[in-house]
């Protein structure tokens, strides 16, 4: 604070400062109003989700072992068959209010689809339905991993968002209107003083002229008194008594 | 010559009946589910189960564990064991033509391994790693599992692998069937690689179905007519399923339907020929409803299944449960070999359901626990009647 010279034009800078911080502060504390918004809802959403992937999760894999009871153990043809991706997971970026935001999208690459023919001589009903409900698992996980980043990364964020907020509230816009005060207040004392000081010379100068007043005033009437009038003003020409000649030439 | 297939028969019929008397086997192990079993109340054989435990605890390169891999299980373990090692003795004691009839129960087995093997040398496995996952039954030579993998991917190295390894395997003759009928398409190699190994599969097993069935016939007496029957329904139960199962798949598409569909069903069973030429016509559900309405032991099979299931039950479920049925009545007679078929077979179901009780433990689902086919049980519906008598 002290560091500052309480100037005219330093209050000046200051005042723009507090300004840019108050509006900052307005639009930072906007942002965090909408992450919190977006924040609920990706909460609830994962929270939907997951009690949903319970229960399909367990579906999902006790039809496994239902198929398996029908058709056999199928794993190993399905692990050792070639294998080419059905479907697969595209990364995308949401944004809001300025914060980027991971997204997990599902989408088939239409590949044909592998073992098609897996549990001909039996079970293959079973082994479809199992295709199915992990086709559909698999959505929801994506879904829900996406849900999840998000989150994360919005909770990173929204932390940040908040600290800024509070540092801007609680520190920066205060110190800065304490530098301000101190200004103003600095700049007062120095009109103070130099008031008091002008009201002196004014008042030393009054006493001065009444003083010169007085003296005139009682040699005037001392003058008149002895009748001659005091010729106000010295008009006698000062050269006269200048005579020239007085002074040896000076040789060097 | 059939003494000692009898006399084995007689134990494995004796101990059933033994197993029998445990009827709380299942109740006990879907009641409480998280009870380790006690081995020597257990119904099997003693000396069997106490072997079992030791090569699970200390041999980590037994065939049976590693095929079982994650699925270890002590009971799951003992029963596959139990069922592996009594049928390498039978095989070992046996005598023809009991000897063929047994490897031909094998050849089923030794057909998905070579699959297997195929599918996963194309994408490139680690031997080793494929010959874990073959299953003990049908397991060839290991020198001739481990030339299997060692042919490359080319053209030429797919003629050889037929050419000199799969030839002289017992499922050699399949293939050679299998390529001759596809002939059309070219080079073996090209076969082996743009057909789906699904395809290749129950077309290998269809030619299996029919060579068995000769060779069923060829016996003669008993054997004959009960294992034959066996044979029949298991290519109906094969047709029906291939036909349904095509519904959505590119099989189903007209071109398809006469050249590839037909050709997987079996040129046998009770649907051959009328009802399976009229299957190679169908083309969704409903004609294949209405196909199977005209033969009576299938309509009842698939009213389960167009009842979608409303106490819970599949097609699949329907066939194992008249399968099992009949293969208990298999295995109750006498004086054939259609016995040691069943003997297998049941014994898979029960492996099926064991992993069907673990997986619902596992995954704690109590109410379908019960959605299993008991093998042998009293409260089967076709032994309703016989639940007031005896016990």
């Amino acid at each position: 604070m002290s560091e500052v010279p309480p100037t005219r034009m330093n209050q000046q800078v200051f005042k723009g400062k507090k300004k840019a911080a108050e509006t900052g502060h307005g639009l930072l504390k906007k942002k965090a109003d909408a992450l919190k918004v977006k924040f609920m809802g990706y909460a609830k959403a994962i929270a939907e989700t997951k009690s949903g992937m319970a229960s399909d999760s367990s579906s999902a894999f006790f039809s496994l072992t239902q198929a398996e009871y029908a058709a056999g153990n199928f794993k190993q043809k399905v692990s050792e068959g070639s294998m080419t991706a059905r479907v697969r997971v595209g990364a995308g970026i949401d944004n809001v209010a300025g914060v980027k935001l991971p997204v997990f999208t599902y989408y088939e690459t239409g590949a044909a689809t592998d073992n098609a023919s897996l549990g001909l001589v039996g079970g293959g009903k079973k082994i479809q339905l199992v295709r199915t409900k992990y086709t559909a698992l698999l959505q929801n996980l994506i879904k829900l991993a996406s849900l999840q980043t998000s989150f994360v990364t919005l909770d990173e964020a929204m932390k940040i968002t908040n600290r800024r907020v509070n540092a801007l509230e609680n520190v920066t816009i205060p110190k800065i209107q304490r530098v301000l005060d101190y200004i103003e207040r600095e700049l007062d004392e120095l009109e103070r003083e130099d008031f008091t000081r002008l009201k002196l010379v004014q008042s030393k100068k009054n006493a001065e002229i009444e003083e010169n007043q007085k003296i005139k005033d009682a040699a005037a009437a001392e003058m008149f008194a002895m009748g001659i009038t005091v010729q106000e003003g010295n008009d006698a020409d000062i050269t006269a008594a200048y005579d020239a000649g007085d002074d040896a030439d000076v040789v060097f | 010559m059939f003494w000692f297939a009898a006399v084995f028969l007689e134990w494995l019929q004796y101990e059933c009946c033994r197993r029998r008397c445990k009827q709380s086997f299942y109740e006990n192990i879907t009641a409480t589910p998280t009870r380790s079993y006690d081995v020597t109340s257990s119904d099997y054989n003693y000396d069997l189960w106490k072997r079992g435990l030791n090569i699970l605890q200390s041999d980590s390169s037994c065939s049976v564990r590693k095929y079982l891999g994650n699925l270890l299980n002590a009971r799951l373990f003992l029963l596959f064991f139990q069922l592996v090692v009594e049928f390498q003795y039978l095989r070992t004691q046996a005598v023809e033509p009991l000897a063929t009839f047994l490897d031909f129960i094998t050849y089923e087995y030794m057909i998905e391994n070579v699959m297997l093997l195929l599918k996963g040398t194309l994408s490139g496995r680690d031997i080793n790693e494929l010959i874990a996952q073959c299953h003990p039954l049908g397991m060839f030579k290991e020198s001739t599992m481990r030339s299997i993998p060692t042919f490359e991917s080319s053209p030429r190295g797919y003629q050889d692998l037929y050419q000199t390894v799969l030839v002289d395997t017992p499922v050699g003759p399949y293939f050679s069937l299998f390529l001759q009928e596809s002939a059309g398409r070219g080079e073996v190699s090209n076969v082996l690689e743009e057909v789906e190994i699904e395809i290749i599969k129950s077309s290998l097993i269809k030619y299996w179905i029919e060579d068995f069935a000769n060779y069923v016939d060829s016996l003669g007496g008993a054997t004959a007519e009960i294992m034959g029957d066996l044979l029949k329904v298991r290519a109906d139960t094969n047709a029906i399923n291939i036909t349904l199962n095509s519904f959505g798949t590119p099989l189903n598409e007209p071109a398809m339907r006469a050249s590839d569909r037909k050709r997987l069903y079996p040129a046998l069973g009770h649907l051959y020929p009328a009802g399976t030429s009229m299957l190679g016509d169908v083309s969704d559900e409903d004609e294949l409803g209405r196909v199977l309405d005209l033969f009576p032991q299938y309509s009842s099979v698939w009213n389960i299944h167009a009842a979608g299931g409303s106490d819970g039950k599949s097609i699949d479920d329907a066939f194992y449960e008249r399968d099992v049925m009949q293969l208990e009545l298999a295995f109750e007679g006498q004086m054939h070999y259609g016995a040691f078929y069943a003997y297998v077979k049941l014994k898979e179901q029960e492996i099926r359901n064991l992993v069907w009780i673990s997986e619902c433990i596992l995954q704690q689902q109590k109410e379908e626990i019960h959605k299993f086919v008991p093998v042998f049980s009293f409260n089967a519906p076709w032994r309703a009647g016989s639940k007031k008598q005896g016990r």
